[in-house]
């Protein structure tokens, strides 16, 4: 980390990376500005919408609080997504080791890796009806199932990254660790599974959101149940005759803290380069 | 460092473990209580619901009622369906997929309930006729219908001293009077393909026949027949609204008839409580689409907005009945109808919402139709092939296409229909 | 000790490709059978055979719902890969602020769909024109949601809006895999800028330009989200992706059986795709 301090910054990037967060920092201003105002005060002419809200006031997030029951559905939400993201980490660098170390050589476990990377292709439609029978007949039409699912959904994905992973990481480092007597088991727990942390996190910030937004599955396997997610408590703002956009996106700059401070805490991970320090 | 990694992991397992042991899911007590349950889907009224849910558990000590109101309830209605968990009651529309619920046998006649008798025939007729082929019970109860025509801004009427239309002459005579003021005459929300139906449905049933598509699928007539007056005084009111009513959605433009852009809405009466919400002082009226040369030819365009079914499987009938008694004692209905601005289904002193001024002759006459589009497939698309004939203004591609679409996607009713006939001679 | 290896691979496979099986490849068959049928979603069905998926050949609308969505993959899989490959190296490179940056570039992922649709409506509808009125660009001045040949250009850009997030994690998590020495052994041979980056970054990223690659195409192949924000189809239809016909007529209408036929056959194409693309991808890599 020192060197940064003695390198110059790099000015163009920062320029141009500056230019890029008007991109944001516009709709960003917007959800904001929507989420304080009233009902009456939305209109279809640019600077109505653009304006201040008259009063500000955190009526629309105590009331969005209210009709998602917040604290209840927010429990739900990090239940899930925290063991979804636990579990694949767990699983699924796993799988992708297995499969990662052995393709190239094996015919057995390239048929795996090529039928289980395909499973990210199936339109989730076709799935969808066996899928809310199959949970009901198990025993899983709750928020477990909807994790069981998650593991199994996301799977392709993140086997795909880590056997991509390791690639780059040496299989010397397996061979010094079975040379000291540590059976293969032992090895990827104590050796590769810290390697990979840049990983780990990467899978975790894509799982995590990609769980944490997600509607159907959800409301397919435990919809109807009391049990809501954030997401599908959020359905309750927009119906096809009316839509209250201001509870709604004060309700959605709620959702979002919690998956954005996730973020920041996992992309310090991402890049610590644990690699570089391994291989050398 | 090494481990936090998996710190963080079995601090979430055991998270996990800790709140599956505290928070199962509560299955209600076994106090003896018959339980009901309804899935109705109109979340909108989920208030409304809860209230009543609470009411009829406070007064009832055998029973206990549970309603939800969960948005895409559909969605969930067919996962239901499929992992045979019925609830006891559904509320949904009286649509295409009311009859396809008949047809597919989900729902349980219901003949034998007294209730029926207090129902507006109207709206049972409604019922009777979305039925693919008829059968011999009664599959639902109507609670509340909606209708759908022009809205309008009573107090820019009133200060421009413009008449309410009653014929097709006098709607465009009076547009080119309001254009002429400088003021637009509609607004239109054809973003969102939905809102070009409701023009078309008000139109529709003036010029007409309500059995339109029954009258097709025996093979009697055809859409480009049936269609043609309507597609062409549909292409005619584009002129009187913005110059591209593509761009705005159905949000936008409520917002801007709300806001005064616009004279006139041609929107159902669902859509009161958006506009309200963005101008609660709007005065607000309607008026029936005089869509007939002849006013007499006018029919006010109304339809179930929801309706009760009790599913095949629900073993408790008399507890539900008791629930239906309840929710159609006059009371509640009233509360309904005046949070949502709707039309009660049952007969008796209701105290209909002032933005249905205009429309109170009719309903108090019977003199109404069904919405057309509850009997087209939604898989069909109809609203967005509205959609592209407004932009294309090809009336005879658009129903040319209409009545070759529509062999393609009622395949399996038009057999059915055939087979019944073959069997019952022709219905009439 | 080779037995220990091989042994561990397997029991590790073997339970995890259960799981996946029961949850995944099951529920498929399942569908595909579904496919032969005219089943609504509900109710009774009867065995049509092959009839769903003779008729998929001749729907005029699927056909032009496989064009929409393999132009608009195409056009957003070049954007996004270039616009995030730029943003990684940016945000990898010595610049002050770093969490502050990578957190915003962040944000459009997780804004929901509502969200996202209802700002870039508001963006084409009353904004662009507005400013397109201003300094007179004829061309802007109506929106371009409400004109069926160019709609899709408003997908395409929100699509990439809310991609590029995702894509350049991928990409930061490979910088990180570049070692440093790399670049210094590379200075010393005067390799800077647009030859550094081609010479010695590109090559060693690209396990995860592919994996990009193949991540973008079948994610916008499979759109279905920012259909239902923005155009719900249309105007005039021209903005039906496959999955969305799949979903809504399929689970929302009466097409059910019709429509798994579609996503079965749509299955088969994305996987011809996939493949195709991971072989030149790893012929590239060979090669480099």
């Amino acid at each position: 980390m020192k060197d940064v301090m003695d390198k110059k910054v790099n000015t163009p990037a920062m320029i141009l990376l500056i230019l890029g967060l008007s991109t944001i920092i516009f709709p960003l201003y917007l959800t904001v500005v929507i989420a304080f105002k009233q009902p009456s005060e939305m209109t279809n002419s640019i600077s109505g919408i653009l304006s201040l809200p008259k009063v500000w006031s955190l009526n629309n997030f105590r009331e969005a609080m209210r009709i998602t029951n917040f604290w209840h559905s927010l429990r739900n939400s990090l239940l899930i997504t925290l063991l979804t993201v636990g579990l694949s980490i767990a699983v699924h660098s796993l799988m992708g080791y297995a499969l990662g170390r052995n393709k190239a050589h094996s015919k057995f476990y390239s048929f795996v890796y090529l039928f289980i990377v395909s499973g990210m292709f199936v339109p989730f439609a076709i799935l969808m009806m066996p899928i809310a029978k199959q949970t009901a007949e198990l025993g899983l039409a709750n928020w477990f199932g909807v994790v069981v699912l998650y593991v199994v959904f996301y799977m392709p994905m993140n086997v795909l990254l880590y056997s991509g992973y390791l690639v780059n990481i040496p299989i010397a480092l397996e061979e010094a660790a079975k040379v000291d007597g540590a059976s293969t088991w032992r090895t990827y727990w104590k050796i590769l599974f810290p390697i990979m942390r840049p990983m780990h996190a990467t899978v975790a910030v894509l799982t995590a959101l990609a769980v944490w937004n997600d509607v159907m599955t959800p409301l397919i396997v435990m919809g109807g149940s009391e049990q809501n997610t954030l997401p599908l408590a959020q359905l309750n703002f927009q119906s096809q005759f009316g839509t209250n956009y201001n509870l709604a996106f004060a309700s959605y700059l709620l959702s979002l803290i919690p998956i954005l401070i996730f973020y920041i805490v996992c992309q310090k991970q991402i890049l610590n380069g644990v690699v570089n320090g391994a291989v050398k | 460092m090494k481990r936090s990694k998996i710190k963080y992991l079995e601090a979430a397992l055991c998270c996990a473990a800790v709140s599956m042991a505290v928070g199962g899911c509560g299955n209600a007590s076994d106090d003896g209580k018959i339980q009901i349950e309804i899935v109705q889907y109109k979340p909108e009224a989920a208030n409304y619901f809860s209230t009543v849910e609470e009411e009829f558990n406070a007064t009832h000590d055998d029973i206990h009622l549970k309603i939800s109101s969960p948005n895409d309830a559909m969605t969930i209605l067919r996962t239901r369906f499929i992992r045979e968990d019925y609830p006891d009651i559904i509320g949904i529309g009286g649509d295409i997929n009311y009859s396809y619920f008949v047809e597919a046998e989900i729902l349980a006649d219901v003949s034998d309930y007294e209730g029926l008798q207090n129902i507006n025939q109207a709206y049972l007729d409604i019922d009777e006729a979305l039925e693919l082929v008829p059968t011999d019970g009664i599959y639902a109860v109507p609670y509340v219908a909606n209708a759908a025509g022009v809205l309008y801004n009573k107090d820019m009427f009133e200060e421009h001293g413009w008449e309410i239309p009653q014929n097709w002459g006098e709607l465009i005579a009076l547009c080119d009077e309001i254009k002429a003021e400088g003021i637009l005459p509609f607004y239109f929300g054809f973003k969102d393909t939905w809102t070009c139906l409701a023009p078309w449905n008000s139109m529709a049933v003036d010029l007409s026949p309500a059995d339109t598509t029954k009258q097709v699928n025996r093979g009697q007539t055809t859409f480009s027949k049936e269609y043609w007056e309507i597609s062409e005084k549909y292409l005619k009111l584009l002129d009187y609204g913005p110059s591209d009513p593509f761009a705005y959605g159905y949000n936008d433009a409520c917002t801007a008839f709300a806001r005064g852009e616009s004279a006139m809405y041609p929107i159902g009466s669902y859509a009161a409580p958006q506009i309200l919400s963005v101008n609660p002082d709007l005065n607000l009226d309607s008026f029936v689409m005089p869509a007939c040369d002849d006013h007499d030819g006018n029919t006010l365009n109304s339809g179930i907005d929801l309706q009760f079914c009790v599913t095949a499987e629900c073993k408790n009938k008399e507890a539900v009945y008791e629930v239906l008694d309840f929710l159609y004692a006059e009371e509640n209905l009233q509360k309904y109808i005046d949070a949502q601005t709707a039309i009660p289904c049952k007969e008796g002193n209701f105290q209909l919402p002032s933005i249905l001024d205009g429309m109170t002759d009719y309903i108090l006459e019977g003199n109404m139709k069904d919405y057309q589009d509850h009997y087209y497939p939604s898989e069909m698309a109809v609203d967005a092939q509205i959609q592209t004939f407004l932009l294309n203004k090809d009336v005879d591609a658009f129903l040319s296409k209409f009545d070759t679409d529509w062999q393609r996607y009622n395949r399996d009713i038009i057999r059915l229909v055939q087979d019944y006939e073959k069997e019952h001679g022709t219905a009439n | 000790m080779k037995n220990d290896r091989e042994r561990t691979f397997l029991l590790i496979t073997i339970p995890i490709l259960a799981l996946f099986v029961c949850f995944n490849t099951i529920p498929l068959i399942r569908g595909v059978i579904y496919s032969f049928t005219n089943f609504k979603g509900f109710g009774s069905y009867d065995w049509i055979g092959f009839r769903n998926y003779i008729d998929l050949f001749t729907d005029a609308r699927v056909g032009k719902s496989y064009l929409f969505t393999f132009k608009l993959a195409v056009v957003s899989t070049v954007v996004v890969n270039v616009l995030s490959l730029v943003l990684a190296l940016g945000l990898n490179s010595r610049i002050r602020a770093k969490s502050f940056f990578r957190g915003a570039y962040f944000l459009p992922n997780i804004l929901g769909a509502l969200v996202v649709g209802y700002i870039f409506n508001y963006f084409f509808t009353y904004i662009i024109p507005a400013v397109a009125d201003m300094i007179g660009i004829e061309a802007l001045k109506s929106s371009i949601l409400s004109n069926p040949s160019a709609a899709w250009i408003g997908v395409m850009v929100v699509c990439a809006w809310q991609a590029i997030a995702m894509n350049t994690i991928i990409y930061i998590s490979g910088l990180q895999t570049v070692p440093e020495d790399v670049y210094e052994a590379g200075g010393l041979d005067g390799a800077t800028g647009w030859k550094q980056f081609k010479y010695l970054t590109f090559p060693l990223i690209i396990p995860f330009f592919s994996i990009n690659m193949v991540l973008c195409v079948k994610n916008f192949l499979m759109v279905f989200d920012q259909i239902m924000a923005l155009t719900k189809g249309g105007p005039a239809q021209s903005t039906e992706s496959i999955s969305y016909l799949i979903y809504n007529n399929g689970m929302s209408g009466g097409q059910f059986g019709f429509q798994s036929a579609n996503a079965v056959v749509f299955f088969i194409v994305i996987v011809a795709v996939s493949v195709a693309q991971m072989r030149f991808s790893g012929k590239k890599e060979e090669q480099l």
